[in-house]
């Protein structure tokens, strides 16, 4: 446990270093009366506006922001997840957008072609994203360990490959909706009521079974990681790959399956988007949350666990972040904090060699 | 004249060097021996610039001098030949001993100019090596004899050489002490760390014995014996590092046999090993000794004929080698034998962490694991007995202990051993050694690769020499004979 919280210590330095120094500048540029409002607006609009329920015991002011930030805690821990799992065997996956997208299509194909009994469906459609997104993962490892092709480069043309054959194709063509008199309708049919998530928190809120999935996904890649024999496998592959390959383990094989659960935990991002929030294939999927997840497997020490909290802090502040605006400052600024956030995990080396100072001189004090 | 006067150096709580004097002369040929970790080579980077000291001071002909960096050294005349050698390998020996000091013409290297040069050096320290050839080329033995032509190149009066015979054959190591013993008549100051008794005593004017930190004594070579320097290195009575004489050796049944063997760097190998033996592979690094022990282990594609314990194998991967009762303790263990970043349990069950008692299932039997560490531990003296530590924060023989006691727990039938006692202080070889002739005694199959050539011939029933991937020759233990082999590992046929 001690080990897990010094572990942690650095990506926490690093998030709170970010969110001061961005409130500096925002302090420097717009007063710093500004800048306290804008920074309260945002945490109201991330974990709930707590006072105004107070005031006005209107349960919409804590609910409505829980969920938009619950829902973006999903998708960032699901992408995180998969860009973690990747790491722990030592593959880089910048392949999460990639396989965020086809995971979507299936999903809404499913959703809106098949017909089946409530929990059914939105199991079938589950499935079919995470089935797709492996299988848009699987490419890369084959590659990666039968033609020693590095999986940086080819996942990284395969996000391409899916925004072409995805957005650029399928959503706008074969799978278009049908137009409805004169509106022509952008994206893919709607799905059925039936692949929908349920709603965990009434109408009011837009939170739904997609976060609890996100959380489950993480305890259960955590208790895969560190309690399962193939999960020790995979952390042997990925701390030393020569001596896993000594020991008997099948490094090639480890790579494959570590890679293809990568691209599940994409794929049901993707999926949760889809019969979450989106309901179809928009037009563009927007928000680039497979390149998100590299930011959260970092910030979150490539632990299931850290990656939840990373998500759930930057779900919550990208969410907030929009009511920063009514104080005139620009709603990206919570992608500035994580950007920053990531530049200082990044930037390891330096809070590493400051820890271990500190520690020294407690030591010599102690002596 | 050189004084390292009350040198004192730290690393973290380990105190590597503790108030340690020494002087260097003109023309004098120092050894410092000492056991692993005693601090000998700690003291020559202190002075070569590598490491600064806590405490003390170097003086340079009385002068107390600052020496923070390596080009410093070397401008005040020190120069040293590491045990891992510093020398690009694409590119030619003239090329690498002119490296930083390079002549040019006109701005441009002068290769022609540095070809004479390093021809002209070579000549005069009485080296044979062709300045044009590529280092990847060479023998190891030529490649040290590149470095200290480097030093001495650049016109250094002191030369360190940090265990300079650790990969050479006796002939090579011969031809290295006669240079260097010449290079110091005329007045070039050598440092010798070894901890080879033998050759320190036949090389050496002056002996500097260190322990844990400390100088503990200083001595003529006619005035002591191995015995004396192995007990001062040592500390107590108990330091001879060979075996005693060994029991029978009764072979059981065939348990390897290799016929017309081929991979990477072997050629049509054959020879079998029985049951209760232990079988030596000599040879000169780099003559297929390692691919050997990798095609045996599962690492490493082979053709022809290989059979374990009867059985005929076209294609071995690691973990069927392991099922059929191999074990391995592998030449480099941070590479192949352990995962430094893994806790001593984690690297415990590495090998067998799919069966009882480490897995439970699908599951890691963390009860199991832990009981089996903590014996591991005692019954191989790995120190700290603590099994939740990173491997990578113990020492190395503690490490090489843990790999031993692991792939010998498993009661293995054939053990592939490479370098095993490489890089260990006396006690820790001697340690291993113990453990490879119990397994012996026990009837496991030993298949012993070492560089070092006392270690094969103390060890072995019987010896096999590689060269050039091929069998040279092979001996029963009754008719070893040391410039023999020597001769064979060279690929010389007849004296």
């Amino acid at each position: 446990m001690r080990k897990a919280v010094s572990g942690g210590l650095p990506s926490v330095l690093a998030v709170f270093t970010s969110l001061l120094a961005c409130f500096v500048a925002v302090g420097l540029t717009r007063g710093f009366g500004n800048a306290v409002d804008a920074f309260a607006a945002m945490l109201w609009g991330a974990f709930g506006d707590w006072p105004r329920y107070l005031e006005t015991d209107n349960a919409g002011a804590v609910l409505r922001p829980l969920g938009e930030a619950g829902t973006k805690a999903a998708l960032l821990t699901f992408t995180g997840l998969s860009v973690a799992v990747a790491f722990r065997v030592g593959l880089f996956n910048i392949g999460a957008q990639g396989q965020l997208m086809v995971g979507a299509l299936a999903a809404a194909v499913v959703g809106a072609q098949v017909e089946l009994p409530g929990v059914l469906h939105v199991t079938a459609c589950l499935l079919a994203a995470a089935v797709a997104g492996a299988l848009y993962a699987l490419g890369p490892a084959l590659l990666k360990v039968r033609r020693g092709v590095h999986e940086v480069i080819s996942t990284i043309m395969l996000n391409w490959i899916a925004v072409s054959l995805v957005e650029n194709w399928l959503v706008v063509g074969p799978l278009r909706a049908t137009a409805s008199g004169d509106n022509s309708i952008p994206g893919t049919a709607q799905i059925h009521a039936s692949a929908e998530l349920p709603r965990l928190l009434g109408e009011t809120s837009r939170l739904n079974a997609g976060f609890l999935l996100a959380l489950l996904a993480a305890v259960g890649a955590w208790l895969f990681l560190s309690r399962f024999r193939k999960g020790y496998e995979w952390r042997a592959i990925g701390l030393n790959a020569e001596a896993a390959r000594a020991g008997g383990i099948d490094v090639s094989k480890g790579l494959v399956q570590a890679m293809c659960l990568a691209g599940v935990f994409a794929g049901l991002a993707g999926a949760v988007l889809v019969l979450g929030t989106e309901l179809k294939y928009p037009a563009s999927l927007g928000a680039p949350y497979g390149f998100d997840g590299i930011a959260m497997a970092l910030i979150g020490g490539g632990h299931p666990l850290g990656v939840t909290a990373s998500a759930l802090l930057f779900g919550g502040l990208r969410a907030g972040g929009t009511r920063m605006q009514l104080f005139g400052v620009h709603k990206s600024f919570p992608e500035l904090i994580q950007g920053f956030a990531l530049l200082l995990v990044a930037a390891r080396l330096v809070w590493d060699r400051l820890l271990a100072r500190v520690a020294r001189k407690k030591e010599a004090v102690n002596a | 004249m050189i004084e390292l006067s009350h040198i004192t150096k730290r690393f973290g709580g380990v105190l590597a060097l503790d108030d340690v004097s020494l002087t260097i002369a003109r023309g004098e040929r120092l050894a410092l021996i000492g056991e692993n970790g005693a601090g000998k080579s700690s003291l020559m980077n202190v002075l070569y610039g590598l490491y600064h000291p806590d405490a003390g001071e170097v003086r340079f002909e009385g002068k107390p001098v600052k020496v923070t960096t390596p080009a410093e050294a070397l401008a005040r005349g020190v120069g040293m030949v590491h045990q891992h050698f510093t020398l690009v390998p694409t590119l030619t020996v003239a090329e690498n001993v002119v490296l930083g000091a390079e002549p040019t013409r006109g701005g441009l290297l002068d290769l022609d100019a540095a070809v004479a040069q390093v021809q002209a050096s070579c000549r005069r320290f009485g080296f044979s090596v062709d300045a044009r050839a590529r280092v990847d080329t060479l023998t190891v033995g030529s490649q040290q004899k590149v470095e200290i032509v480097k030093a001495l190149h650049r016109g250094v009066s002191t030369l360190i050489l940090d265990e300079p015979t650790a990969v050479l054959t006796p002939q090579e190591a011969d031809e290295l002490f006669a240079v260097t013993r010449a290079l110091s008549d005329s007045g070039l100051a050598v440092v010798l760390i070894s901890h080879k008794l033998k050759e320190v005593l036949a090389f050496a004017t002056r002996i500097a014995v260190m322990r844990r930190g400390k100088k503990v004594a200083e001595v003529k070579p006619d005035e002591t014996s191995a015995e004396a320097l192995a007990e001062l290195m040592v500390g107590e009575k108990s330091a001879s590092p060979a075996p005693g004489p060994r029991a029978a050796c009764a072979p059981g049944e065939v348990v390897l046999r290799v016929d017309k063997l081929r991979a990477e760097k072997l050629q049509d190998i054959s020879f079998s090993l029985r049951a209760g033996e232990i079988l030596g592979i000599a040879g000169v690094d780099g003559n297929g000794q390692r691919e050997l022990a990798e095609v045996l282990t599962g690492l490493r594609d082979f053709t022809g004929t290989l059979e374990l314990f009867g059985r005929r194998f076209t294609h071995l991967s690691p973990g069927e080698a392991r099922a059929q009762g191999v074990a391995h303790i592998p030449e480099d263990r941070l590479r192949r034998a352990v995962v430094a970043d893994m806790t001593v349990e984690e690297n415990v069950a590495l090998g067998r962490h799919a069966v009882p008692p480490f897995a439970k299932g699908p599951l890691i039997d963390f009860f199991g694991r832990r009981a089996r560490t903590a014996h591991l531990l005692e019954a191989n003296d790995v120190r700290p007995r603590d099994g939740t530590l990173r491997v990578g924060a113990l020492s190395g023989g503690n490490q090489q202990k843990l790999v031993v006691g692991r792939e010998l727990d498993g009661q293995p039938k054939l053990l592939v051993v490479v370098q095993p006692t490489r890089g260990l202080d006396i006690a820790a070889v001697a340690q291993v050694q113990r453990r490879l002739e119990e397994e012996r005694q026990r009837g496991c199959g030993v298949l012993l690769v070492s560089l070092d050539l006392d270690e094969v011939l103390a060890l072995s029933d019987r010896v096999v020499v590689l060269f050039e991937g091929r069998v040279t020759a092979e001996l029963e233990r009754a008719a070893f004979e040391e410039r023999l082999i020597g001769r064979r590992m060279l690929g010389v046929s007849d004296a």
